[in-house]
């Protein structure tokens, strides 16, 4: 039970008044000598059963009396779990809003979704709680905006659906910084989400040290979270893997992959695929079975004349309307150029053919071995993976390269035959270890080593390291030598890839050219990487890109009503300049794996917090106040006590005689 | 004022169970060898040709015994008169108005046992002594009226008219044993049952501990909680009282000692004048 006048209740202990006046009344006798004993003996032995028990009853309803008015003076309020302790009137209430796509799941035949319901309950229950301030850090911006009042949350267009994931650590973080610079006292946050794993990131490191922040900060801070996380099983998703533009003898056409997927094992179901090509729409109808279907290289004709373009593919309404409808854009397909720059010939050659032969007709390799001095006239726009097994570039070339990596080029360095001082990216190699080394782990979810579509991983594991090359520096190990070094790490950078293997395809050195699928898969990826930000045409994941240039963007397809300072967040299709960008929620979105009950509670061990477990389209307030309830408790209780306490008639005078 | 023959040494106003020279016939009887032949009856000879002694009642003396109960209940009064002292002025009365006719008075005092104890006497030296023990009376110690009462009936050889006047404060089934052990001995017994009006109201007011007047432990009451089963056990007991009248016969009169004493008296003279009468 919580309270909105809590100190009030310091006013308990005088529940003890009507014993305490009992025990004086009781010391208020009178003394009568006495004989008829006899008759009240009996009277006594009569009344040990009722009469005790009514002497009981009435202190009890006295004393229900007196706690039924501290009570209700106190305020409580009803919730629907117990220790909301909101603990009186906060100073700040900071709402960290959970706008990702999954919460627009809808509940089942009220069509509110889990973000309406839970701003509506979070407006309920500030109004009830009340604050001096209302502060709302939403997923989308994660920037803490103040509210005039909690009703705002309704209405404000950074409270909406957004297509952009959320970042509990980041937004508690930012949390976390308001409440520091503005030196808040006393604060509630209130977290509405539908605790979705890849919005959460339970595994980031980050939480220990939120953990810590929080827990060290003076003015007192209480968490609640407002979950939504009951699942949809029959959401279905759709998703574009793939548009490619094919020219063929009668015309162009687009080969579209799509992937529907759900969150459990189904019956067969048919589902109409509408494809919308700049207002021209088609439908294919599309079984899905099992938890997805993939649609391959899904033919559609288009004028041979349209070189590039953007379009929409959309499933029928169901629970989740933020992932029935997937954009993507298409264009020529850019040269897939790469330079290749290694002083060891039997490395460049492995690395030149490997990056030549094109996975696809329709795409065109070219690899180009070079020196580092050639790289002073290269068309780096043109460029998008460049291959380095020399030592690493210093002055004027390491800036064409860093600015090549700032643009979102691709770069893998492979170890030079003597490795000097230099660094580049804050990594360095160190001296050669003439010792084999098995392979004995690799990120097989994530990055260039990653499992194929078909779910088959890399054969990394069959690599055979003779020798191998330390790297110094920070950076994220992709796949890991018995020995504990890294044999593929990745450099920390904000956009392109700068990659280091810690041994070359030589064939003294590795079996990385003999065994070519693993150095075949991961180059290919990097190419793949380096000719999408090369390209006219940009697929980007729904608020990781575009960040305040997004303003800019102009809304060619997409949701109307959606901020233009917020078009990065918002699925769509923008140009920016003379590029199109089809912004689309993140794969992740599609996954239903949500956090334990176990896994929350660890993540805030330590701190006050609290959780309340909602549904969408719950229209019952999760909290009111229920002082009416006390009060009538305490009349009831004063009614029962007098009817208790009222002399019973007494036969008439003289019966006995 | 006896309903019963009494047996006396001297002649007097009341019955004798002996059959006598008097005024008053009582019955004919067949003679036998042996009889007083002044007391044949020739003018039923003459009619039945058959010996017949004519009987009289014979009059004589009343054995008056007072038993008057000094337990500590006694000493309660809530109108200004205890239950004892209304017990003397019945007992000094009814001893006075026996010693005027002749009859024989006597006194037991009954508290934890038999106390001051008289036997009946017809002096007038007597009477003062009897005044005189009623007059030094206390209340005190619990009431041993029904063990008394037993005694009295066991030592009591001659009949006598028994006069108890008590609150009765016991049990009713042992209060009826020793009324039939009296009944069993001819005694002709007589019950003022004294009880103050605020035994019968328990119109209390304020939490009250009644401390017992004869030495039990004190009771702690809300007279609001417990005045109703007050008045139940008190109609229970009287209930029990009236019935073990009814089974022993006694002449029993239930007195609120706010009536005046007088009345009282007469009413029972009369009821007692009234049933000798019908006799």
């Amino acid at each position: 039970m919580s309270f909105l006048q809590p100190w009030l209740l310091a006013a308990l202990p005088l529940i003890a008044l009507p014993i305490i006046i009992h025990l004086i009344n009781q010391r208020r006798f009178q003394s009568v000598q006495w004989g008829a004993m006899m008759f009240l003996l009996a009277a006594q032995r009569m009344a040990r059963g009722y009469s005790r028990l009514r002497q009981w009853l009435i202190m009890l309803f006295r004393t229900l009396a007196v706690a039924g008015l501290i009570l209700a003076v106190s305020r409580p309020l009803a919730s629907g779990w117990v220790g909301l302790a909101a603990g009186g009137k906060a100073d700040t209430t900071i709402v960290l809003l959970d706008r990702s796509p999954s919460m627009q799941e809808q509940a089942v035949g009220s069509g509110i979704s889990k973000l309406q319901t839970g701003r509506q309950q979070l407006v309920r229950i500030l109004g009830t709680l009340g604050s001096q301030r209302y502060v709302l850090i939403d997923s989308g911006s994660r920037e803490a905006r103040e509210l005039e009042s909690p009703e705002a949350l309704t209405s404000v267009a950074t409270a909406g659906p957004a297509s952009a994931p959320a970042d509990l650590p980041l937004m508690l973080q930012a949390a976390y910084d308001y409440i520091k610079t503005q030196r808040a006292g006393r604060t509630e946050i209130w977290i509405c989400s539908d605790l979705r794993a890849n919005d959460w990131s339970p595994d980031s490191s980050r939480w220990n040290a939120l953990r810590d922040a929080f827990l060290v900060l003076p003015q007192g801070v209480r968490l609640h979270l407002l979950a939504y996380s009951q699942p949809h099983t029959d959401n279905v998703s759709v998703r574009v893997t793939g548009v490619k533009r094919h020219v063929s003898k009668t015309g162009a056409e687009l080969l579209v992959s799509v992937r529907l997927a759900r969150g459990e094992d189904g019956k067969k179901q048919e589902i109409p695929l509408q494809f919308e090509i700049e207002g021209s729409r088609s439908v294919v109808n599309v079984e899905l079975t099992g938890r997805q279907t993939e649609l391959r290289d899904h033919l559609i004709p288009i004028e041979a004349k349209k070189l590039r373009g953007f379009g929409r593919v959309s499933i029928p309404a169901d629970a989740n309307s933020a992932d029935n409808k997937f954009f993507f854009v298409f264009d020529e397909q850019p040269a897939r150029k790469t330079l290749v720059v290694a002083d060891d010939p039997s490395v460049g050659v492995p690395l030149q053919l490997t990056a030549a032969i094109s996975p696809d007709d329709a795409a065109t390799c070219t690899a180009d071995i070079v020196s580092a001095e050639q790289l002073a006239t290269t068309e780096w726009d043109k460029i998008s993976l460049v291959l380095w097994q020399a030592p690493l570039p210093s002055g004027g070339i390491a800036e064409q390269l860093q600015a090549f990596v700032d643009r979102g080029g691709q770069v893998v360095f492979f170890p030079p035959r003597e490795p000097g001082s230099g660094t580049f990216s804050g990594q360095r190699w160190e001296s050669w270890v003439d010792a084999a080394a098995a392979v004995e782990s690799w990120r097989g979810d994530a990055d260039l080593l990653a499992r194929t579509q078909s779910g088959a991983a890399l054969p990394v594991g069959q690599l055979e390291i003779h020798r191998h090359c330390k790297i110094k520096g920070e950076s994220t190990s992709l796949a890991m030598l018995s020995s504990g070094e890294p044999l593929l790490s990745r450099a920390q950078t904000d956009r392109g890839g700068v990659y280091f293997w810690s041994t070359t395809p030589a064939a003294q050195d590795s079996t990385l050219a003999s065994n070519g699928i693993v150095l075949y898969a991961f180059v290919q990826r990097a190419i793949a990487a380096g000719v999408a930000v090369l390209g006219r045409t940009r697929w980007l994941e729904a608020g990781n890109a575009g960040g305040d240039a997004s303003s800019q963007w102009q809304r060619l397809s997409g949701d109307e009503e959606a901020l233009s300072t917020e078009a990065h967040c918002h699925a769509g299709v923008y140009s920016a300049g003379d590029k199109l960008l089809a912004v689309n929620r993140p794969a992740p979105e599609d996954e239903e794996k949500q956090l334990s009950d176990t896994t929350v509670s660890e993540l805030f061990r330590g701190l006050d917090f609290t959780r309340v477990d909602d549904q969408a389209g719950n229209a019952a307030a999760l909290i009111q106040e229920i002082w009416r309830m006390f009060l009538f408790v305490m009349l009831l209780s004063l009614v029962l006590e007098a009817v208790l306490c009222f002399p019973k008639a007494l036969p008439a005078k003289g019966a006995a005689t | 004022m006896s309903r019963r023959p009494m047996q006396g040494s001297v002649s007097g106003r009341h019955a004798s169970p002996h059959r006598g020279s008097s005024i008053e016939f009582a019955e004919y009887r067949k003679y036998v060898p042996g009889d007083d032949l002044r007391r044949l009856d020739w003018r039923a000879y003459g009619r039945s040709d058959r010996f017949y002694i004519k009987e009289f009642e014979a009059d004589t003396n009343l054995r008056l015994c007072l038993i008057i109960d000094t337990s500590g209940s006694m000493g309660y009064g809530s109108q200004g008169v205890s239950k004892l002292e209304y017990a003397r002025r019945i007992g000094a009365t009814l001893g006075f108005l026996a010693s005027q006719q002749g009859d024989a008075v006597g006194l037991a005092c009954v508290a934890n046992g038999l106390g001051q104890h008289v036997p009946p006497r017809r002096s007038a030296a007597h009477l003062r002594l009897v005044f005189d023990l009623l007059e030094q009376a206390k209340p005190h110690g619990e009431t041993q009226l029904a063990r008394t009462l037993h005694e009295l009936a066991e030592t009591n050889q001659q009949r006598a008219l028994i006069v108890i006047i008590s609150d009765l404060f016991i049990d009713p089934a042992i209060l009826g044993n020793c009324f039939q052990h009296l009944r069993f001995r001819k005694h002709d017994v007589a019950v003022f049952h004294l009880l103050d009006p605020q035994e019968i109201e328990f119109n209390f007011r304020r939490p009250t501990r009644f401390l017992d007047m004869e030495g039990g432990p004190a009771i702690f009451a809300e007279p609001n909680d417990i005045a109703r089963r007050y008045q139940a056990a008190l109609e229970q007991y009287l209930a029990g009282v009236k019935q073990v009248v009814l089974e022993s016969a006694i002449d029993y009169h239930r007195v609120q000692i706010d009536e005046d004493y007088e009345k009282v008296l007469v009413r029972f003279l009369t009821s007692r004048t009234q049933a000798k009468g019908l006799r």
